[in-house]
């Protein structure tokens, strides 16, 4: 009897949409699922969903304009690529930003990864069943938001650090409240650690899927804290320090078996080295040599001519490796911009390591990667 | 059977410790901002939407030049001898396109900002020809709108500001 069900039961292999408007994607993502009973056999993620053609649209603007449509690149930290951005493009012209300026572009590069990081430990517990963490992530983030408001006027889409150095200086008081936001969220990590980080029903779930090896996340480019929690230490922060990170001092948080919980705690640790960097260039900004006001290299053009030529610059952004490969032809406007977006890297390692999961994991394991679609897609 | 047990127990402490922590946080004072009726100023810096004085415009088009969107078109006063004069005609800015960036703040040479980010953050339209805000001399900070209904320009009416005159820039 039993036999004879069995064999009435349909093997045959089932083909599912993933997305592009499931919630657990972030965005706009569809993957292609081809599974048989629970288990997926193949996975294709499908992207483009959101492409506004950013690289194209970056040659129909002048250098400074075009900074804004960094912005919308990774909008969930959109400091990391105005620097990026800037970086190639004073590569390219040859411009040297003054010692605060850099300073300043640390300090706002780390209390972005902070945000950003938040916003990946507050959807990745909404993903995993916990939502009260979102809750806490968020009262967090919004201090952060708040002090980028009083900062640069934006509280999502910054524009803050600019061809040269930085469009303001830290106004009156704001020290002191991201040194109070500091010393608040210290702390902090500690009860996220008791909500989600050490729960043996949220470790459970995610320390056995999505297993990645140190070898194959490096061959997959793999970068930021997606490669780190599977061992290689590759940091460009270390690697090739750029703005004054040579000068501060921080350690680089890897994992061990690239699991999913492994990419998850990965960032949380980095959060806590983010806040000590931020501490770090508070000292240095309040120093005497130091001086306010001194945040634009001196004789930058309003309408920048690079000579013609190439320059590629790289940061450690929030998600990663992020690249800027500027080319001019001695035009206001760029005769080519590419973007190296981390997300975009991060997502085809999907394909390989889907295969053989339960469909259950499948949210668990994009959730890990912590992609945003603006930046896959472009 | 033994490890089962240890895991049911492991896990259920530690979800009561994460419990405990959620009911300290109970008794702390509420963050939360009862946003209808209760509104936040933001910080001066913030970039809403972005408010036209028509008197204060030399009309020398910079903020033409340094939008990225390309929203802002102007046209300047001509004068009975055929001269240019350094005052608008007309001034369009298209909400819709803008992406409240500040570059035209920061180019706007005159001072106080002849064109600059107010502090309102309400920014709703009831059509899309609302967007689009024309200015001649004389009209206040936020302009007027066509109606393809009656063809005339008036004053969006039903716009919600944070202040009742922005804070100049």
């Amino acid at each position: 009897m039993t036999r004879e069900i069995f064999t009435a039961l349909k093997t045959d292999q089932m083909f599912i949409n993933f997305g592009p408007q499931h919630p657990s994607t972030h965005g706009v993502l569809r993957i292609a699922l081809t599974v048989e009973g629970e288990v997926i056999i193949k996975a294709v993620p499908d992207v483009g969903f959101l492409h506004r053609g950013i690289e194209k649209l970056f040659e129909a603007r002048n250098y400074s304009q075009a900074l804004i449509l960094t912005d919308r690149l990774d909008y969930v930290s959109a400091m990391p690529n105005n620097l990026a951005y800037c970086l190639a493009v004073e590569r390219l012209a040859g411009i040297q930003p003054p010692l605060r300026a850099q300073y300043l572009r640390a300090l706002v590069s780390e209390l972005t990864r902070i945000a950003s990081h938040l916003v990946f430990f507050g959807t990745f517990g909404v993903d995993m069943g916990a939502f009260t963490p979102f809750l806490y992530a968020f009262r967090e983030r919004e201090m952060v938001l708040d002090l980028f408001e009083m900062l640069c006027g934006g509280r999502l889409l910054y524009s803050y650090v600019r061809v040269g150095g930085v469009s303001a200086d830290l106004p009156a008081g704001w020290t002191e409240k991201c040194r109070e936001f500091i010393t608040f969220f210290k702390p902090r990590l500690k009860d996220y650690d008791t909500l989600l980080s050490f729960n043996p029903i949220f470790r459970d779930r995610t320390e056995t899927v999505g297993l990645i090896s140190g070898a194959r996340a490096l061959s997959w480019g793999l970068s930021g804290p997606n490669l780190r929690a599977s061992g290689p230490g590759y940091d460009v922060r270390k690697a090739e320090p750029y703005c004054v990170y040579d000068k501060l001092s921080f350690t680089v948080p890897t994992g061990k078996t690239g699991s999913c919980w492994d990419r998850y705690y990965c960032r949380m640790l980095e959060m806590g080295q983010s806040a000590e960097i931020v501490l770090q260039c508070l000292d240095a900004l309040a120093k005497p040599e130091l001086p306010p006001g001194e945040i634009m290299a001196k004789g930058v053009p309003k309408m920048l001519r690079p000579p013609a030529g190439a320059a590629y610059a790289h940061i450690e952004a929030s998600r990663g490796d992020l690249g800027f490969y500027a080319v001019s032809d001695a035009s206001p406007a760029p005769y080519r911009m590419h973007v190296r977006g981390p997300s975009f890297l991060n997502v085809a390692i999907l394909q390989e390591i889907l295969t053989g999961c339960k469909i259950a994991d499948v949210v668990a394991v994009l959730g890990s990667f912590d992609i945003v679609l603006g930046e896959v897609d472009r | 059977m033994k490890n089962y047990l240890s895991f049911v127990f492991e896990a259920f402490w530690n979800t009561l410790k994460g419990l405990w922590l959620t009911l300290k946080v109970l008794f702390l004072p509420a963050i939360t901002v009862q946003y209808p009726t209760e509104k936040i100023v933001p910080y001066p810096r913030f970039r809403g939407m972005p408010a036209y004085d028509s008197e204060a415009c030399i009309a020398c088009g910079m903020c033409v030049r340094a939008c990225p969107s390309r929203c802002i078109a102007l046209a300047n006063a001509v004068s009975s001898e055929g001269k240019r004069m350094p005052k608008i005609a007309w001034y369009t800015l298209d909400y819709g396109r803008c992406n409240f960036c500040g570059l035209c703040e920061e180019s706007c040479p005159t001072k106080p900002k002849a064109v600059w980010h107010s502090l309102d953050y309400e920014a709703v339209f009831g059509t899309r020809e609302e967007m689009v805000r024309r200015w001649k001399r004389g009209d206040d900070l936020w302009g007027t709108a066509h109606n393809s209904a009656d063809a005339q320009f008036a004053a969006v009416t039903d716009q919600i500001h944070i202040q009742d005159v922005p804070v100049r820039k």
